[in-house]
């Protein structure tokens, strides 16, 4: 990639412009220049996903705070960032603002309801609580074989939570929640840890295991006969899970031939494996981090995190913004969006927010891959299930990198809410290269993310 | 209720004919006479156009055999009725005829559903260990303290949050493939190979490190500014279990706090986590003393070799005593004296790793026997370590079959192991990631049955112990004992005595009454610059302890809403201004007079858990009052619920209820807060940490403006409430019976691990009813549920 106007050097700016500066969010904009890593040859197309509750800050045009206002000024090619996404300028032509989609369903369901669909576009309430599978593991499920894991889940608060105050943004193809990760140092363990240092030791074990499994399958069975209906339905859990970690075992036997990625020295003191969600900042950089290892390595093609959640109170990121020095918790800060002071606050956030955004691109951006970078094949959306809290259409959102899959990037689309959601993932399946005509409620392809 | 009634009892179920579905006749009898009420009175708000409260009622299905959650529905709909909360005083009335056929209708129809589903509904569902079951489990299956939960992904709480509902927790693969790694990880910890490892043992009679970290001075007379560290560079093991002998003396201080012993190993400088505690210990007595402390190496930070400019693996002794004064400044890198504060005078720390009296380790003897025996038959000697295993692994009896299953999974992968302990650790991971391991394994048909002695065993244990039941209980199950139930209430009683049971009130309360938000409240800097994040325990502390103390002494749950005493130790008092209470230890205190506090209205964990960590949040304590004390949860706020327009800067200055008064003027919002704010505007006179105030604080740039408080509102029945007291007042004389009702209702529901359904409203009834006659004594409420019907029921 062409060195751009906006890489500054980092020696000189940290030289000449002092301590002030560092708070100021553009630095994001440099990037390390980093050695290539793979061969010029076909690179891997990813797709990831990261989402936050409650919505952004969105003042009226007119009013005196309009500079928080999430979405831009303008539409199309001109348009304008406000504040809030001013981290992001440096990529303006590497993301496309998407404005106006919702889920259809979505907007029939409660106002802080929607962060389990945001990814399936199903429909859930209090007597209805079966979702569909989510479009990450459609692409996951397409290239599964390629990498060592067919997807890595994060969040901040990490399990899956409970229906429509889920902890996770993906669902199996059964429409079960699949447990997110939030324990950096598990996650690095899992995907590049050495494992176990003997590999005949490992060996040995994967061989067992699998029998192992073999076993308690055929002991299980025996004991499902024995149970009621309803205990059955909830067994089939058990059952499917002891299937799918031999299918796990079976891969990974596949992939033992196959060294661990190593990791660069630099990669890996930057990372702070023994952050957690005290410290948001770092424990949200140290999350995209692992999701820029995870790509840059090619150890999965597919990833989600959802940073925050609706479940307030009883969320672990609940508090973030009082960790970094706002008043309010999230829900709080959400509510102050038409107060005057509130306005500000979120927006500030929002800011904070698309710091830590734009932190993530930079790195995918640092990486040279094939004829582009790393970003460049990865399909990023960055957004939210709500516009202001409790409004479920309009939906913030962004649309960063895939620029070598075929979008096309630099504009902020302004959409009718006749567009259902799911037709930006039937563009976003065809162009991580898994052919698709429908998803959930599409009503067909979101073309103008490929055509410019 | 024996178990003979008990079964006589499901015969008699049996004969009532199951015909109770409804009939065509119904349905006319729906359509002709109640949807046109319905239709006049209701749809407006509940039809296609609006669903307030996510309720629908012209669709709403009327044949509940097949639509459970339609049973539920309607059952609100009657409370609604019932209790004159719908229709809303300003909209269309029913006429006395509409709402006599109504309610008629709905409660014939829900009795006829309630007898025909009575044997098929309200059933334990099948339900795994949660994190804290799996932790406390295998800690007692395997001897071994480790972190077991580490690597699961936390569980999900149900709807009315709890954590132990079998049908929210869930199984995944993830969940499985982490919990064979961690049984993997315990078993080689446990079962060793191989002949005895180098042991190493150190004795530090002054701290023996030139350079360290830090304004810390290194001494062995320990006030809060002193550590003492003993440091190895080179001999010391990676893993094992090491045992740490202090030697120490100490001096105290007349009104102040003991000090406190803190033990401490690690030293990994290269991350921020340097070290973990092994134990801290309050000392009482001035007199030299040795104390002894166990641990295993590899649960605590440890140094990597060769780092030639650190000081190798480290113990660090403490005294954590800090009154909260401020600290002196240190001159040469001395700390003066400071003689209010006790001390702590260090003579020897000796440290040996790994520890142990024989090889194998008693553990490894413990679950698979002498070694000796192995060499002659390793078959013979696998079935027999089996035989002992696999019945407390699986908590009931295990058959012949089962244990030959093992074995020969045993002598199947014995080929490809070196060592026959690395096959067994493989055959016992094996039980520990199976069902019957992972999960309160129930097997029944679809009808109800009576629970087997083993099943009722591992109920009450979990119930009560949060883990599976001891060698006693064990013993009761297997022969049969404890289905009578004059033994079952003695092994209630011994339990409930035994120190675990703190892990029923720790659980219990925890989820009942939300305390886990505590620790997710971020306090304000501004609002509250000395507030030290510690306390939060001890608020946390006085909620639980004061359970357990109502529990153990048998005493009224209604002092949960108004006591003379609290339970406090010497942080707690000093935020509530109690002088003269000293040390960790939490014990009854009585109140003072005036004192607004008694009950867990007045209890720091509730009041700091609802406000913003700035202030109080008046709604969010009203719906904690609703939900947990009343089990009247209000309904959620609808989709697109109005936001105010808050620009108004006059607003601002509004104190928190008249803010919320301009909120209930707007009819879309006062149709639900009515019925909410006037509860947490009661408590306003406690502000965001629980103390008591007459002003409410408000910041305005550095300064802060004042506000007096409004603590006086009216419910929509016209009853005011004036302050907390008054609110205590009125629960106690109007809300006294349904508060015993929501306290039955919460506890059976974490006693039977599910959640309760129209089926159980009897239980609940016939429950609160002796609760009540029973002068409210918890301890008894704990015994009643357990020889219940519910809970001796699969």
């Amino acid at each position: 990639m062409a060195r751009k106007s906006w890489h500054l050097n980092r020696r000189t700016f940290l030289m000449g412009t002092g301590g002030v500066s560092l708070a100021l969010p553009w630095m994001e904009c440099m990037a390390d220049a980093a050695p290539a890593t793979a061969p010029a040859t076909d690179s891997p197309r990813r797709l990831c996903a990261m989402y936050w509750g409650f919505g952004i800050g969105l003042p009226k045009e007119d009013s005196e705070h309009a500079n928080w206002r999430w979405f831009p000024k303008g539409e199309g090619r001109d348009f304008e960032f406000t504040d809030s996404l001013r981290p992001l300028e440096c990529f303006r032509d590497d993301l496309t603002v998407l404005g106006g989609l919702s889920h259809p369903n979505g907007r029939k369901m409660g106002g802080h309801d929607t962060g389990d669909t945001f990814l399936t576009g199903a429909f859930l309430n209090n007597q209805y609580l079966e979702n569909t599978i989510s479009v990450d593991q459609v692409a996951a499920a397409s290239v599964s074989d390629q990498t060592r894991f067919s997807s890595l889940v994060l969040s901040t608060d990490g399990g899956v939570g409970e229906p429509t105050r889920s902890s996770t943004l993906s669902y199996n193809d059964k429409g079960r929640p699949m447990p997110a990760m939030h324990q950096p140092q598990q996650i690095f363990d899992r995907f590049f840890g050495a494992g176990d240092a003997d590999s005949i030791a490992q060996r040995r074990r994967l061989k067992s295991a699998s029998k192992m499994l073999d076993r308690v399958l055929e002991n299980s069975r025996s004991l499902n006969r024995r149970l009621g209906k309803q205990d059955q339905e909830k067994f089939a859990e058990y059952l499917a899970s002891v299937r799918q970690i031999e299918q796990r075992v079976e891969r990974s036997q596949r992939w033992l031939e196959i060294p661990r990625p190593e990791l660069r020295d630099e990669e890996r003191d930057m990372l702070s494996l023994e952050s957690d969600d005290k410290a948001p900042r770092l424990f949200m950089r140290t999350m995209y981090d692992l999701m820029y290892l995870a790509f840059r390595t090619d150890s999965t093609r597919v990833a989600t995190y959802q940073i925050t959640n609706m479940a307030d109170a009883s969320s672990n990121a609940g508090k973030f913004p009082q960790l970094e020095g706002f008043k309010s918790n999230l829900h709080g800060l959400a509510h102050g969006w038409n107060k005057p002071e509130g306005a500000v606050k979120l927006g500030q956030w929002d800011q904070f927010m698309a710091e830590q955004f734009s932190y993530f691109l930079r790195r995918l951006a640092s990486a040279q891959e094939g004829n582009g970078s790393v970003l460049d094949h990865s399909l990023i959306l960055y957004g939210s299930s709500n516009s202001t809290t409790h409004h479920n259409h309009n939906y913030p959102l962004i649309l960063a990198g895939g620029s070598n899959l075929g979008l096309q990037h630099g504009r902020y689309l302004k959409l009718g809410s006749d567009v259902p959601m799911s037709n930006l993932f039937v563009t976003l399946l065809n162009c991580f290269g898994k052919e698709t005509e429908a998803f959930a409620d599409s009503t067909g392809e979101l073309s103008e993310l490929t055509h410019a | 209720m024996n178990y003979r009634i008990l079964h006589l009892l499901f015969l008699l179920h049996a004969v009532i004919p199951a015909s109770a579905a409804l009939a065509d006749s119904d349905s006319a009898v729906f359509k002709k006479d109640i949807l046109p009420i319905l239709q006049a009175k209701c749809v407006q708000c509940h039809g296609s156009e609006n669903q307030e409260s996510m309720v629908r009622l012209d669709t709403l299905s009327t044949d509940l055999m097949k639509n459970r959650a339609a049973a539920e529905t309607w059952h609100e709909v009657l409370n609604a009725l019932d209790s004159a909360e719908m229709p809303p005083e300003d909209e269309d009335q029913l006429t006395d005829e509409e709402l006599a056929s109504l309610t008629g209708w709905i409660r014939k129809t829900l009795d006829d559903y309630v007898k025909a589903t009575s044997r098929r509904s309200g059933r334990v569902v099948h339900r795994r260990l949660n994190r804290e079951e799996y932790q406390n489990t295998l800690l007692d299956l395997l001897g071994l303290d480790m972190d077991y939960a580490r690597d699961l992904p936390p569980d999900s709480p149900s709807e009315d949050g709890f954590q132990n509902n079998g049908q929210a927790l869930q199984m995944s693969a993830f969940q499985l493939e982490y919990a064979l790694a961690t049984a993997r990880r315990a078993l080689d910890r446990v079962i060793v190979s191989g002949p005895a490892p180098q042991q190493y043992d150190h004795e530090f009679t002054e701290s023996n490190v030139r350079n360290w970290r830090g304004n810390v001075e290194r001494s062995n007379r320990l006030q809060r500014s002193q550590v003492f560290l003993g440091t190895m560079v080179k001999d010391y093991p990676e893993a094992g279990e090491f045992r740490i002998r202090v030697t120490f003396s100490a001096e105290l201080r007349p009104n102040k706090g003991y000090p406190i012993l803190e033990l401490s190993v690690g030293y990994r400088p290269d991350t921020e986590i340097l070290f973990r505690n092994v134990d801290s210990v309050e000392i009482k007595s001035e007199a030299q003393q040795t104390l002894e402390f166990r641990g295993r190496l590899e649960n605590h930070p440890l140094p990597v070799r060769g780092q030639g400019k650190y000081p190798g693996l480290v113990v660090r002794v403490r005294n954590a005593y800090d009154d909260g004064s401020q600290r002196p400044k240190a001159q040469k890198g001395k700390f003066p004296d400071e003689p209010n504060l006790p001390v702590i005078n260090i003579h020897s720390v000796q440290f040996e790793a790994p520890f142990f009296e024989q090889w194998p380790p008693q553990l490894h003897r413990q679950i698979i026997g002498d070694p000796a025996e192995q060499q002659n038959d390793e078959t013979s000697w696998a079935n027999k370590a089996l035989t002992q295993f696999l019945p407390r692994a699986f908590r009931r009896p295990v058959t012949e079959q089962e244990i030959e299953r093992f074995v020969d999974f045993f002598q199947t992968v014995r080929p490809e192991f070196p060592t026959v302990e690395e096959a067994m650790r493989e055959t016992l991971a094996m039980a520990l990631i199976s069902p019957d391991f992972l999960y309160l394994v129930e097997p029944a048909g679809d009808e109800k049955r009576p629970v087997t002695s083993s099943e009722l065993a591992s109920r009450l244990s979990y119930f009560l112990w949060s883990t599976m039941p001891d060698d006693q209980l064990a013993a009761r199950a297997a022969d049969d004992s404890l289905l009578n139930q004059t033994v079952l209430a003695s092994e209630v009683e011994r339990l409930l005595a035994d120190e675990r049971s703190q892990r029923f009130v720790d659980q219990f309360t925890r989820q009942w009454l939300n305390l886990d938000v505590v620790d997710r409240v971020a306090i304000s800097k501004s609002y509250y610059p000395k507030f030290p994040e510690g306390l939060k325990q001890d608020m946390i502390g006085e909620t639980q302890q004061f359970f357990a103390f109502l529990l153990q002494e048998n005493d009224s749950a209604l002092k949960l809403l108004q006591s003379d005493f609290t339970m406090m130790n010497e942080p707690l008092a000093k935020h509530y201004g109690y002088p003269d209470v000293w040390g960790r230890d939490f014990r009854p205190v009585k109140l003072n007079r005036d004192d607004h506090r008694g009950g867990l209205l007045g209890h720091a964990s509730v009041l700091l858990s609802n406000s913003t960590g700035a202030d109080s949040h008046a709604v969010r304590r009203a719906v904690w009052i609703r939900d947990r004390l009343l089990d009247d949860p209000p309904a959620p706020p609808p989709p697109d619920a109005p936001t105010l327009d808050e620009a108004d800067p006059e607003f601002l200055t509004l104190s928190i209820r008249e803010q919320l008064e301009v909120h209930r003027e707007r009819a879309a919002c006062a149709s639900c807060h009515k019925d909410i704010d006037p509860w947490g505007i009661a408590l306003e006179n406690f502000d965001a940490v629980g103390l008591w105030r007459d002003e409410v604080r408000r910041q305005k740039g550095k300064r802060f403006d004042k506000l007096p408080v409004n603590a006086v509102d009216t419910l929509p029945d016209g009853q005011e409430l004036n302050g907390v007291d008054g609110l205590r007042r009125y629960l106690l004389n109007n809300r006294k019976q349904q508060f015993a009702r929501a306290l039955v209702t919460r506890l059976l529901t974490y006693a039977l691990g599910r959640k309760l359904e129209l089926t159980d409203e009897s239980a609940i009834d016939d429950l609160t009813n002796k609760f009540v006659k029973n002068d409210y004594r918890l301890g008894d409420l704990v015994t009643q549920i357990v020889t219940s019907e519910s809970f001796q029921t699969k």
